[in-house]
């Protein structure tokens, strides 16, 4: 069954088309890894999934909802863990997950809290203004406020940027804890991490997708080289 | 409950936030303060009967104080990146603009608890306390256009945040904007500071009110009603 389902999505920014036409669906429980050149359109189409950012044309399904009619719906079952870790640098650790979680609609916050902050290890600093964390540290608690409402479908745009391989051992811990039940879209550069992770994989040029396979049915080179080119062609 | 739940938690967020870093409070007090200051020595108060034009001095402090704190109201979800943190979580977006309001009403209210005492010593030969029956209506045509000026302020300010010039747009768009809160506020802060009433400018505090009241309840309600598009353009 399809937990995601995107049908000649198209986004504009004024004459500059940024997305066209894609179409592609992810099953409930896999995992999606997008590859492109910087400015192919991949954080776009994770901002339309996300109900971030609103599509110019095109119908999304996710979780058998429709963006635009049930986007409330929507906002509860999904997550987005972002190179920006979406956090207010003058509230603590606590306050910023104790903010996501009230607005979530969280039931058992201050658990649900601890729990997250013990598993991203930034317990003892949970009193602590975010101004004051690292770069690593700051995203390990982006992770956490991610997960503060149990997401269903978790977006990742670049989540290993700028993390400490220590940082990178937690993420992949904790979406290896998660994953079975969870469906994934992840927007990556990093050729290794994301095919290791994922069950298929896609490229995306110039807003256009140029590759949608299952993991097993390509070859690691092959893709490799395609990969290649399209960061030529866009460069 | 949950959307009130949401709404305090916003807006406390919005108080905690100005309460550690201090950003908006202290730079509209500071600017406030400093106007007054200037028009008493523009205006040598000391010499001169100022009560005619009481109402429009203060609204004109106020006015471009209140527009200082609202280029600022959305500058933590700017710079900080939270905005798309606001928008992706579950809550009507008609919540977030109510609670982005009425952070800037409080903000907007506070500096005028701080400004209106001096500006009566400043300015008032016959200050609106000596007349108690003054006092509810001067305080609440200010109540009015203050909930007039953060209402359409803080719709302004979102637009503004979303491009580069914000410091230009809210003055451009949002002074025209609120031409209609401003002349009944000047005609009832001069009527009630101005010492006795007569019956044409009580009457004609009356009418202010109601069209505060009339264009509080229409903006109100249809930027609450828009604001999904707002935020999402």
């Amino acid at each position: 069954m399809h937990d995601i389902e995107v049908e000649n999505l198209n986004k504009s920014f004024g004459r500059r088309r940024v997305l066209k036409k894609v179409s592609f669906s992810v099953n409930k429980g896999g995992f999606l890894s997008i590859f492109g050149p910087n400015g192919a359109g991949k954080t776009t189409l994770v901002k339309i999934l996300s109900t971030i950012e609103k599509p110019s044309d095109g119908r999304v399904v996710i979780s058998q909802m429709v963006l635009g009619e049930d986007a409330t719906e929507i906002r509860k079952r999904i997550g987005l863990i972002s190179h920006n870790p979406l956090l207010y640098l003058d509230l603590s650790a606590y306050e910023n997950l104790e903010f996501y979680g009230t607005l979530y609609g969280v039931s058992g916050i201050k658990e649900r809290a601890e729990e997250l902050l013990d598993k991203v290890e930034l317990t003892h600093r949970r009193h602590d203004m975010v101004r004051t964390f690292s770069k690593g540290m700051a995203q390990r608690l982006a992770i956490a406020r991610a997960l503060m409402h149990k997401p269903d479908i978790l977006f990742l745009d670049e989540p290993h940027s700028g993390l400490d391989p220590h940082a990178v051992d937690i993420l992949d811990g904790l979406l290896e804890s998660i994953r079975g039940n969870h469906t994934f879209i992840m927007v990556t550069h990093d050729l290794e991490k994301g095919f290791s992770l994922s069950d298929s994989v896609m490229i995306i040029e110039d807003g256009k997708i140029i590759l949608h396979k299952q993991k097993d049915e390509i070859d690691k080179d092959e893709f490799r080289e395609t990969y290649r080119q399209a960061v030529r062609g866009m460069g | 409950m949950l959307a009130l739940r949401q709404l305090w938690a916003i807006l406390k967020k919005d108080i905690l936030l100005e309460l550690r870093t201090k950003e908006m409070i202290v730079s509209m007090l500071l600017f406030v303060m400093l106007t007054m200051v200037i028009f008493n020595y523009a205006f040598e108060a000391e010499k001169n009967d100022l009560t005619t034009f009481g109402g429009g001095l203060l609204w004109v402090a106020f006015i471009f104080t209140s527009f200082l704190g609202l280029n600022r109201s959305f500058v933590h979800e700017k710079d900080e990146g939270c905005l798309d943190g606001l928008l992706l979580s579950p809550v009507d977006r008609s919540i977030i603009y109510i609670a982005k309001m009425l952070g800037n009403l409080i903000f907007i209210s506070v500096v005028q608890i701080a400004a209106v005492p001096i500006f009566t010593i400043f300015f008032i030969r016959y200050p609106y306390y000596i007349y108690w029956s003054h006092m509810g209506p001067f305080l609440l045509g200010l109540v009015l256009a203050s909930f007039g000026i953060a209402g359409v302020g803080t719709f302004v300010a979102t637009l503004a945040a979303n491009t580069k010039r914000r410091d230009l747009l809210l003055p451009i768009l949002g002074l025209p904007l609120l031409m209609p809160v401003l002349a009944p506020a000047v005609i009832i802060s001069g009527a009630m500071m101005g010492g006795e009433v007569s019956a044409r400018a009580a009457e004609l505090v009356g009418t202010s009110m109601q069209i505060l009241i009339a264009y509080d309840i229409v903006f109100f309600v249809v930027i609450a009603l828009i604001y999904d598009y707002v935020l999402g353009e």
